[in-house]
C-alpha cells in the first residue's frame, strides 16, 4: 500500500505534464493534492490503529527487496507534506505556471514522501539525490533572472556530501550484510562499538549537511535567497526539504544507537541556533532573514532531539511541524510583499497595515507563532523542548528565543510607518490570501489543541503544567521587553549598518563549503572515537 | 596485477589533480574512467563495467566536443593555455594546509577502519533464490529489475529529471534546436568512414545487450546508451540534427509511465508470484525482456536528448 | 582484501583535496567524479578475491566464495547513472556560465555572476 503513496504523485506529475494544458493543470493539481491529503490522513488513522504498517515491495520475503515502513512519526510527516503541498498549490493558483513547474512539484512531493516512508539505506540515497536535482531545477525555474552560480554550488556541494553517505552505506553493508534499517539496527547493536564509529561519522556528515547545521548551513540561505525562485519552492525548502533530513537524523541516531553521540549534536544544534539568530537579525533582505531564522530553528530542533528526555524529544518533533507551518506562511507572505512593493529590501517595505489589513493580520498571527506566544503552536513545542533541558541549555534557549523575538520585531516593523513611492500596489489574489490564512489558522489551532495534536500525531500524551506555563509567560514577556529595548537602541532606523553589513558579507565559497564538510567529518570522528 | 592496476588508477587520479588545462583534464578523466572500468572487471562486475564504460565514453566525447566549441571561439589561444600564475606564498600556505587537512582526514579514516569480516547474508540468499524467484541467469539483472525494482524506478526518474534539467537550463531557448540545423563540426573523411563501418556494429551490440540482459552482462541501460550512440553517430555523419525535441521529450515520459505501469502490475502488486506453474519460466523471461526493452528505449531517448543539448548548439 | 579498501580511500581523499584546493570549476567536477568512482570501487571491492567470477549462471550457491556479491553491483549501476545525471546537469550549468563569463575560475565566475545580477 505504501508504495502507491510514493508513486502516485509521480504518476500524476507525468500525466499532468503529458495530457493537460497550462490553464487546467492548476485546478487538477489542487484536486489531486486534496485527494493525496485525504489518503495521507487515512494513513495516519490506520497507523494509529495498527501501530506500524509495513510494505514489502514486490512481496519478496525477508530482506531481499525494499521495505517501506509507516510508523506514527512517518505518517505524520507524510500528512504534513501533503498538506503543505496542497496549501502551496492553492497559493500558486493565480500564477500561470508552466507544466514543468507542476511536474517538478509533484515529483518533489513523491520523493519527500518516499524519504519519510523508506526503511532502506540505499533507497534513501537515491531519493535524496533525485530530490536535490529537482530542487536545483526548481530554484532556477525562472529563465530570465536565475542565478546559475548558486544553483551550481548547491548541486555540487550536495553531491559531495552524499558521497560520504554512500561510503557509509558501503560500511554498513560490510558490517551487517543488509540494507534494511531495522535489521541493521538489530545487528549493529551486537557489534563491537569501535566498528560503528566510521560509518556513523560518514553518514552523519551527509545528514548534517542536508539538515543545514553549522558549519554547513550556508547552502540553505543561498538557495532560498535566489531572486525569482518561486516563492513556494523557498517556502517548502525550509518547511519540508530540510525536515526530511532531520527526520533521517532521528532515524539514524536510532540505527547507530551504540555510538550515537547526543552531546555532539546538542552543542552543534545550540551553536547553529545562535549563529542563525545572529545572521538573521543582521539581514535586510526579507527572504534571507527568514532563511537564517530557519537555520536558528533547525538548530533548536537538533538540540531538542539530542536532549535525553521524552518531553524534549516529543517537543522537537512537534516543533518540526509548527516550524514548517509558520515558516511556510512567512515565506509565502514574503513572496506577496515583494510582489506588492517590488522589492525584497525590508528597509523599503513600510506601512503594510495601511495598505492591506488582511496581510497585516496574517503577519501578526505568523509572528506570534514563531516567537512562541501563548495560544500558538510555537509556544507548545518550545515549552516541551525546554522542559527537558538542564539549566545551562535552558538559559541558552531563552537567549535564542530572545533572538527569534528580535527577528519577529524586525519583521513586524514593516507593518508600521507610511508606505513610500516604492509601493507598486499589486493586489494580492484571493487564492494566496486563502492559503496564507489557512496556514495561520493552523498555527493558531496548533497552539490551542497543542497537547491533543501531539498525542494524535506522535502518540506523546504529555501535559503542560500550569506553573510551568505561567513561568513561561513571564519569561516570554520579559524577553519581549528586552527585545523591544534592544531593537530601539540597536536596530531601529537602520543603525549600525556598517557592522551588520560586515556580518552579512560572511559567506563560504564552494571550496569553503567542501572544507566545512571535511571539518565536520573529522570533528564527528574525533568526538565519537576519542572523547566518548 | 590488481595492485599494479590500482596504483595506475591512483596515478591517473593524480594526473587529473595536477593538470591545469581543461582539454587535458577531460582526456585524463577519460583515462581514469577507463582504468576504473578495468578494475570493475577485475572485481567480477561486468555489468557495472559496461555501464561505466558506456557512460564515461559518452561523457568524454561530449565534453571534448563542448569545450572544443567554447574554446574554438575567438579567444581560444588565451584560454586554452592560461599563463601559469605566479606562485604566491599565500597560495602555497593554503595548499599545504589543505593537503595536511586531507592527509589528516585520510589517516583518521584509516585509523577507524572497522575490523570485521564481510557479511554474506544477502549474497547467499540472492545466489540461492534468484533463479526461481525472478528467472534469467544474471543475478545482477534479477536484483536490478525485480528485487530492487523500486530503486530502479527512481533511477529512471532521475534520468527524466536530468533531461528536463539539461533542456531547461542549457544556454539556449527551450526548443531552439528544432530541425535541419547543420553541424559545425568538420570531420575528416577517415573519421566518417570509420563511423560508417562502426555504426551497424554499435547498434547490433546495443540490441544484443538489451535482448540478453537477463542472461549475460548488460541490460537496458547499457544497451540503451549503445543505441543512442548509434543515432548520435548517424547525426554526426550526415550532419543533420532533425530530432523533434518536443516529441522526444514527450515520448520519453510516456516510456517512463510504461516502466512504472509494468513495475506496478507485475512486481509491486505481487502478480509475479502467481504466474501459472507450467509457464513460469517463459513469463519471467518475457517480463525481464520487456523491462529491459522499455528501459533501453527510455535511456536511448534520454541520451539522445542530452547529446542534442550539448552538441547541437546554434551559432553564436 | 585491505588494498581494495585502502586505495579507494586514498583516491576519495585525493578528490576531496582537489575540491578543497582547486580554483577551477571543471577540475572540481573532475574531483567529484574521482570521489564517486572511489566509492564505487570500494563498495564493489567488498567481496573481492583474486580471480572472483561475475554472479552469472545457475547454481551460484554452490560456489559462494568464488563469485562476486550481486547486490552491490546492482546498487552501483544505479549510483553510476545517478552520478552521470548529476554530472550532466553540472556541465550544463558550467557551460552556461563559461559561455557567459568566459572563465572557469570559481572566484571570477562568482564575482561576474554577482555583478551581472545586481544590474537586473
Amino acid at each position: 500500500m505504501l508504495t502507491y503513496f510514493v508513486l502516485a504523485p509521480i504518476v500524476i506529475a507525468v500525466f499532468l505534464y503529458l495530457f493537460s494544458s497550462n490553464k487546467t493543470n492548476r485546478i487538477i493539481a489542487i484536486v489531486m493534492q486534496a485527494i493525496i491529503t485525504g489518503f495521507a490522513l487515512y494513513l495516519l488513522l490506520q497507523t494509529r490503529q495498527q501501530g506500524e504498517i509495513l510494505t514489502f515491495v514486490g512481496n519478496y520475503q525477508g530482506l531481499l527487496g525494499v521495505v517501506l515502513k509507516a510508523d506514527m512519526m512517518a505518517a505524520s510527516f507524510v500528512l504534513l507534506t501533503a498538506l503543505l503541498f496542497l496549501v502551496v498549490a492553492i497559493y500558486s493558483l493565480h500564477e500561470e505556471n508552466s507544466k514543468l513547474f507542476w511536474l517538478l512539484m509533484f515529483i518533489w512531493e513523491g520523493l519527500l514522501i518516499g524519504i519519510f516512508l523508506s526503511r532502506d539505506f540505499f533507497n534513501v540515497f537515491v531519493l535524496a539525490e533525485v530530490a536535490t536535482v529537482v530542487v536545483a531545477v526548481l530554484i532556477m525555474y525562472d529563465k530570465g533572472r536565475r542565478n546559475m552560480f548558486d544553483g551550481l554550488v548547491f548541486l555540487m556541494a550536495n553531491t559531495v556530501a552524499i558521497q560520504f553517505y554512500l561510503f557509509g552505506i558501503g560500511y554498513v553493508y560490510m558490517l551487517t550484510g543488509v540494507l534494511d534499517m531495522q535489521a541493521a539496527t538489530d545487528i549493529l547493536a551486537t557489534l563491537p562499538r569501535e566498528n560503528l564509529i566510521l560509518p556513523y561519522a560518514l553518514m552523519m556528515t551527509a545528514i548534517a549537511f542536508k539538515a543545514a547545521v553549522i558549519p554547513m548551513y550556508s547552502w540553505l540561505p543561498k538557495v532560498q535567497g535566489i531572486p525569482r525562485a518561486p516563492d513556494a519552492v523557498a517556502a517548502l525548502l525550509s518547511g519540508l526539504h530540510v525536515k526530511s533530513a532531520i527526520f533521517l537524523f532521528i532515524r539514524f541516531q536510532d540505527v547507530f544507537a551504540p555510538v550515537a553521540s547526543t552531546d555532539l549534536f546538542l552543542v552543534i544544534g545550540l551553536i547553529t541556533a545562535i549563529v542563525g539568530v545572529v545572521m538573521a537579525v543582521s539581514q535586510v533582505d526579507i527572504k534571507l532573514l527568514l532563511a537564517y531564522s530557519s537555520t536558528a530553528q533547525i538548530g533548536l530542533i537538533i538540540a531538542g532531539l539530542s536532549i535525553d528526555d521524552p518531553y524534549s524529544h516529543a517537543g522537537s518533533l512537534y516543533h518540526m511541524i509548527s516550524h514548517a507551518l509558520y515558516k511556510v506562511a512567512l515565506f509565502l507572505i514574503a513572496g506577496v510583499l515583494s510582489g506588492m512593493y517590488g522589492t525584497r529590501d525590508m528597509r523599503k517595505i513600510k506601512g503594510i497595515f495601511k495598505k492591506d489589513k488582511f496581510i497585516g493580520i496574517a503577519i501578526v498571527l505568523a509572528l506570534l507563532g514563531i516567537t512562541g506566544a501563548p495560544l500558538f503552536n510555537g509556544n507548545v513545542s518550545k515549552y516541551f523542548i525546554m522542559s527537558g533541558a538542564d539549566y545551562v541549555v535552558n538559559s541558552l534557549m531563552i537567549l535564542i528565543n530572545l533572538g527569534t523575538i528580535l527577528v519577529a520585531i524586525k519583521f513586524g516593523a514593516m507593518l508600521f510607518g507610511t508606505p513610500d513611492e516604492s509601493y507598486v500596489g499589486k493586489k494580492t489574489d484571493k487564492s494566496s490570501d486563502v492559503a496564507i490564512y489557512a496556514l495561520c489558522l493552523m498555527c493558531f489551532a496548533g497552539g490551542i489543541f497543542g497537547e491533543e495534536l501531539m498525542d494524535f500525531l506522535f502518540n506523546a500524551p504529555f501535559q503542560m503544567s500550569f506553573y510551568g506555563f505561567i513561568e513561561k509567560i513571564i519569561i516570554l514577556s520579559a524577553s519581549w521587553v528586552v527585545g523591544l529595548v534592544v531593537y530601539k537602541y540597536v536596530f531601529a532606523d537602520n543603525k549600525n549598518q556598517a557592522f551588520f553589513g560586515r556580518i552579512r558579507a560572511i559567506d563560504l565559497n564552494f571550496r569553503g563549503i567542501c572544507v566545512s564538510i571535511g571539518a565536520f567529518f573529522v570533528v564527528a570522528l574525533a568526538v565519537v572515537g576519542f572523547l566518548s | 596485477m590488481t595492485l599494479a592496476l590500482l596504483l595506475l588508477w591512483v596515478v591517473s587520479g593524480l594526473l587529473i589533480l595536477q593538470e591545469r588545462t581543461v582539454f587535458r583534464m577531460v582526456i585524463y578523466l577519460g583515462v581514469f574512467s577507463l582504468i576504473t572500468t578495468i578494475i570493475f572487471l577485475f572485481q567480477g562486475a561486468p555489468d557495472v563495467a559496461l555501464a561505466n564504460a558506456s557512460v564515461s565514453g559518452f561523457s568524454t566525447i561530449f565534453l571534448i566536443v563542448c569545450f572544443e566549441k567554447y574554446y574554438s571561439a575567438k579567444d581560444s589561444a588565451k584560454k586554452t593555455k592560461p599563463n601559469m600564475p605566479k606562485v604566491r606564498l599565500a597560495g602555497v600556505c593554503r595548499g599545504v594546509a589543505v593537503l595536511l587537512f586531507s592527509v589528516l582526514m585520510c589517516v583518521m579514516f584509516i585509523h577507524f577502519l572497522p575490523d570485521s569480516e564481510v557479511s554474506t547474508y544477502l549474497k547467499h540468499q540472492y545466489a540461492t533464490l534468484f533463479y526461481s524467484d525472478v528467472g534469467g541467469e544474471n543475478a545482477v539483472t534479477a536484483i536490478y529489475l525485480a528485487y530492487r525494482l523500486y530503486d530502479t524506478v527512481f533511477e529512471a526518474l532521475m534520468l527524466v529529471v536530468s533531461v528536463i534539467a539539461v533542456v531547461h537550463l542549457s544556454f539556449f531557448d527551450e526548443m531552439s534546436v528544432s530541425s535541419g540545423r547543420q553541424s559545425e563540426i568538420r570531420h575528416s573523411a577517415t573519421a566518417i568512414r570509420t563511423i560508417r563501418v562502426v555504426c551497424p556494429i554499435i547498434i547490433l551490440f546495443g540490441v544484443y545487450l538489451i535482448a540478453n540482459g537477463h542472461l549475460s552482462p548488460g541490460g537496458g541501460f547499457q544497451g540503451g546508451v549503445a543505441v543512442a550512440v548509434f543515432f548520435v553517430c548517424r547525426f554526426m555523419i550526415f550532419n543533420i540534427y532533425d530530432l523533434p525535441v518536443g516529441t522526444v521529450l514527450k515520448d520519453e515520459k510516456i516510456v517512463f509511465l510504461g516502466i512504472i505501469l509494468v513495475a506496478v502490475f507485475v512486481i509491486f502488486l505481487g502478480i509475479h508470484q502467481y504466474f501459472p506453474y507450467q509457464h513460469t519460466a517463459l513469463l519471467q523471461t518475457l517480463y525481464l525482456l520487456m523491462m529491459n526493452t522499455l528501459i533501453g528505449v527510455k535511456v536511448a531517448l534520454g541520451f539522445m536528448m542530452l547529446f542534442y543539448r550539448y552538441v547541437a548548439v546554434d551559432r553564436q | 582484501m585491505r588494498m581494495m579498501e585502502i586505495i579507494p580511500i586514498i583516491v576519495f581523499f585525493m578528490g576531496m583535496f582537489g575540491l578543497m584546493f582547486s580554483k577551477n570549476i571543471i577540475k572540481s567536477v573532475a574531483c567529484l567524479v574521482l570521489m564517486e568512482m572511489a566509492v564505487i570501487v570500494f563498495i564493489l571491492g567488498l567481496s573481492y578475491r583474486a580471480g572472483v567470477l561475475p554472479p552469472i549462471g545457475r547454481g551460484l550457491q554452490y560456489n559462494l566464495d568464488g563469485i562476486a556479491d550481486p547486490l552491490p553491483q546492482a546498487l552501483m549501476i544505479t549510483a553510476i547513472i545517478i552520478g552521470l545525471a548529476v554530472t550532466a546537469i553540472d556541465f550544463t550549468m558550467i557551460i552556461h556560465l563559461v559561455r557567459k563569463h568566459k572563465s572557469t575560475d570559481w572566484n571570477e565566475v562568482k564575482a561576474l555572476s554577482r555583478e551581472s545580477f545586481d544590474k537586473c
